[in-house]
């Protein structure tokens, strides 16, 4: 038998006592899963929880458990989550979805990414698992490819298209239009998707300006000056940027110092309602209208989302991931309490049949057309006022009317 | 196997035996991280092949893997061509790409820290560029076809099936790469490497063609990422520039050869199974704290994995620069000492 010394402890290591050691710690992971499907559901719920999208993951997460409580006290049916971090990554995804499956869930809800969910939507279609999709904007997850997904945010052209229609909303209730716009937009891949698909889209709406000016600028830059300097060389009356958080700070600023003063800006990225944007630059922070997937404050399920969310959370703002995660969350717990049972084959059958009408985002009852997409959810403007964030279009979820064209930054107040 | 004592022999022949029965044996979860492992695991050699042997760091690699995931995933959605046809346009893809490389690097004496700014240059100018090329999907990404009845049975001509036929796949590849390597190493061409690798003056002065054998590696290296990117795009069936070709996946691709040990055959396949599988046994082990209340569930634990991971470098560069496959080879005697072997 070969063993050797050991430095640290002067024992003899052996190579047996090595091998039991592997196998113990062998042993200890479990090869198989035990799936099965419990009385009570099992929702996994795969979100990035840490690489570059975490913030959003962490929102996600929060949206999910604020739901729970909420929809606890409304006779829906108690399940159990099941938490896994898919780190911002494709492959991590999909092995974590496996992991759900394996840990007796049937049915997930995720997973904030676009080619994350679309990976995932390929594990839940081969285990026959139902996918409820809280946040991902790629069309082709819901092109028919797969049976077993649900989504109720809104495919990335219906985004683009609404930021238009909500603009023509807007300005018909303010009664005044720019004729002209330049856009600034960070060149990073939502930047450039965003960009791409309203360059595109614009013809299609008769909008009353068009672009003078496209100015692509490095997200991660210190300075915008130049990029600022020359949008405002243009003259034209709407900015519309497309910002990650930053780089909407910096934009603002460099704005005031120039003492540009335009009709006014449209964000169509995150950026302008994110709480640090708000916070860092104050009542500079108002009058931006940020389109976006959001929820209607004027429903009976989003009035009991805000109570919660500002007893639970009152420095954070509520936004599109913690209110389209709630309802996703509605979404599988109606599904789970109409099928009366955690089968994932009956969950898939009523979730096909989901009317929901108490719910929280903009539109009419959630439905699923035979893709399984939710054609009918619609984007909300809303705009920044005193440090919060107001609905002003479309009409039906608006709280007040828009401040149109913005004040001058010396005259807020 | 010459070169293993019995209890080595026996240690691989183990070891191949259980990689063969993953798949029996494993469940869905276990199955796909072993994926993740054996990809790392070829992603590990081929990255090896030109550090370890021939002495160039590359922090780039994701470049070949993205051009091998679009040309073939291309080939596929828009000409109908299958995988099995297109991984030879993959390949050529990717190794033009390491020539121009390699061209300029070698051509122009740019060495060491300034070649691996070079990979990193044209892999984000790669990336891009595909973030600006519509017909690849842009922003919007690329998307393979897959159909229900896709992801059943065998069919690797086009590379679709079950998750079982991707594992082995890809067991195949790391296998393959693993017995070229080892060819490679043993003969004239792995002396000629690792001649340059440790000398390159030394090596020039007695003949040896730098230029021809530092590209020879660039040309290996970068086809199998090539190929790596194959299995990636049709396993996953969807690309995005960021997800395929970001930063962080080059420095993934190096982690493997790193803790398992830099210049060895067996240490990126020993990194890798030794990296993702203790990742998740931790991140298992500080959801079971939290759960029996050993760490209170209110404490932040998300990205725990990342921060073994880099702790996991930061220690092996420290205390095991040569990795711990040659530690463990010498405390197990896996391997027979150098006047013994034949």
């Amino acid at each position: 038998m070969t063993s050797k010394k050991s430095a640290v402890t002067g024992k003899a290591i052996r190579r047996r006592s090595v091998l039991a050691g592997g196998a113990a710690v062998a042993a200890a992971v479990p090869l198989r899963f035990a799936a099965g499907q419990g009385k009570t559901l099992k929702i996994g719920l795969n979100v990035p929880r840490s690489g570059i999208q975490a913030n959003f993951g962490q929102d996600s997460v929060r949206g999910v458990e604020l739901a729970l409580e909420v929809l606890a006290g409304k006779g829906y049916p108690k399940v159990e989550i099941v938490h896994v971090d898919n780190e911002t990554k494709v492959d991590v995804g999909r092995a974590q979805a496996e992991k759900l499956i394996d840990q007796g869930c049937t049915m997930i809800i995720g997973c904030y990414d676009s080619g994350i969910t679309s990976a995932v939507a390929q594990v839940c279609e081969q285990k026959s698992i139902p996918l409820v999709v809280n946040v991902a904007a790629a069309p082709q997850i819901t092109d028919g490819r797969f049976k077993t997904v649900f989504r109720n945010f809104p495919t990335g052209p219906m985004i683009a298209s609404d930021a238009f229609l909500l603009q023509k909303e807007v300005y018909e209730i303010a009664g005044k239009a720019p004729k002209s716009a330049v856009m600034l937009h960070a060149n990073d891949t939502f930047g450039t998707s965003q960009k791409d698909a309203s360059v595109r889209l614009i013809g299609n709406f008769g909008m009353p300006y068009k672009f003078e000016d496209v100015i692509s600028y490095d997200p991660a830059t210190r300075d915008l000056s130049a990029e600022v300097r020359k949008a405002k060389a243009t003259n034209a009356e709407l900015v519309w940027i497309i910002t990650r958080l930053n780089d909407a700070i910096m934009i603002v600023q460099e704005m005031v110092k120039q003492r540009w003063v335009p009709m006014g800006i449209v964000s169509t990225g995150p950026g302008p309602y994110d709480d640090p944007f708000l916070k860092q630059l104050g009542k500079l922070s108002d009058d931006i209208i940020n389109m976006v997937p959001w929820f209607d404050p004027n429903k009976a399920m989003s009035k009991a989302m805000i109570a919660a969310w500002s007893k639970k959370f009152p420095d954070r703002t509520l936004n599109t991931s913690v209110s389209h995660s709630f309802e996703a969350t509605l979404i599988a717990l109606d599904a789970y309490k109409r099928a009366g049972t955690s089968e994932p084959a009956k969950l898939i059958e009523a979730l096909r049949k989901t009317n929901i009408a108490d719910n929280v985002t903009v539109g009419p009852a959630i439905t699923f057309d035979d893709k399984g997409q939710n054609t009918k959810t619609r984007n909300s403007a809303i705009q920044n006022r005193g440090g919060k964030l107001v609905s002003v279009a479309p009409k039906q979820a608006a709280v007040t009317k828009p401040i149109w064209p913005m004040r001058a930054w010396n005259a807020r107040g | 196997m010459n070169d293993l004592t019995p209890f080595g022999r026996a240690a691989l022949l183990a070891f191949a035996a259980l990689l063969l029965a993953v798949p029996w044996i494993a469940s869905g979860y276990v199955l796909s991280v072993s994926i993740i492992c054996l990809y790392l695991a070829y992603m590990g050699q081929a990255w090896n092949l030109m550090l370890g042997f021939a002495g160039l760091l590359s922090i780039g690699h994701a470049l070949f893997v993205g051009l091998g995931a679009y040309t073939s995933g291309y080939l596929f959605t828009k000409l109908g061509v299958p995988p099995a046809v297109g991984v030879v346009a993959a390949v050529a893809v990717a190794m033009a790409m390491g020539s121009i490389i390699g061209y300029l690097g070698f051509r122009f004496a740019i060495g060491g820290v300034y070649f691996a700014l070079l990979t990193i240059a044209f892999s984000e100018f790669v990336r891009i560029l595909l973030d600006h090329a519509k017909f690849l999907g842009g922003t919007e990404g690329m998307f393979l076809p897959v159909s229900q009845e896709s992801r059943r049975g065998v069919d690797l001509v086009n590379l679709r099936g079950s998750t079982e036929m991707y594992y082995y796949v890809i067991l195949a590849l790391a296998a393959g790469a693993f017995l070229m390597c080892r060819a490679l190493l043993n003969g004239r061409v792995g002396y000629y490497w690792r001649a340059i690798r440790d000398n390159p003056e030394a090596a020039e002065a007695v003949g040896v063609d730098i230029f021809r054998f530092r590209m020879y590696a660039v040309l290996l290296s970068s086809g199998m990422a090539g190929v790596a990117g194959v299995f990636y795009a049709f396993y996953y069936n969807n690309l995005f520039p960021e997800q395929v070709l970001g930063i962080e996946r080059s420095i993934e691709v190096t982690l493997a050869p790193i803790v398992g040990g830099v210049g060895t055959l067996f240490g990126p396949i020993f990194g890798a199974f030794i990296l993702t599988p203790m990742g998740e046994l931790l991140t298992e082990a500080v959801e079971g704290f939290k759960q029996s209340g050993l760490i209170a569930k209110n404490v932040k634990t998300d990205g725990v994995k990342l921060m073994f991971w880099g702790l996991a470098v930061a220690l092996i560069v420290l205390l095991k620069p040569k990795g711990l496959w040659p530690w463990v080879c010498e405390r197990l005697r896996l391997v027979k000492p150098p006047g013994q072997r034949g």
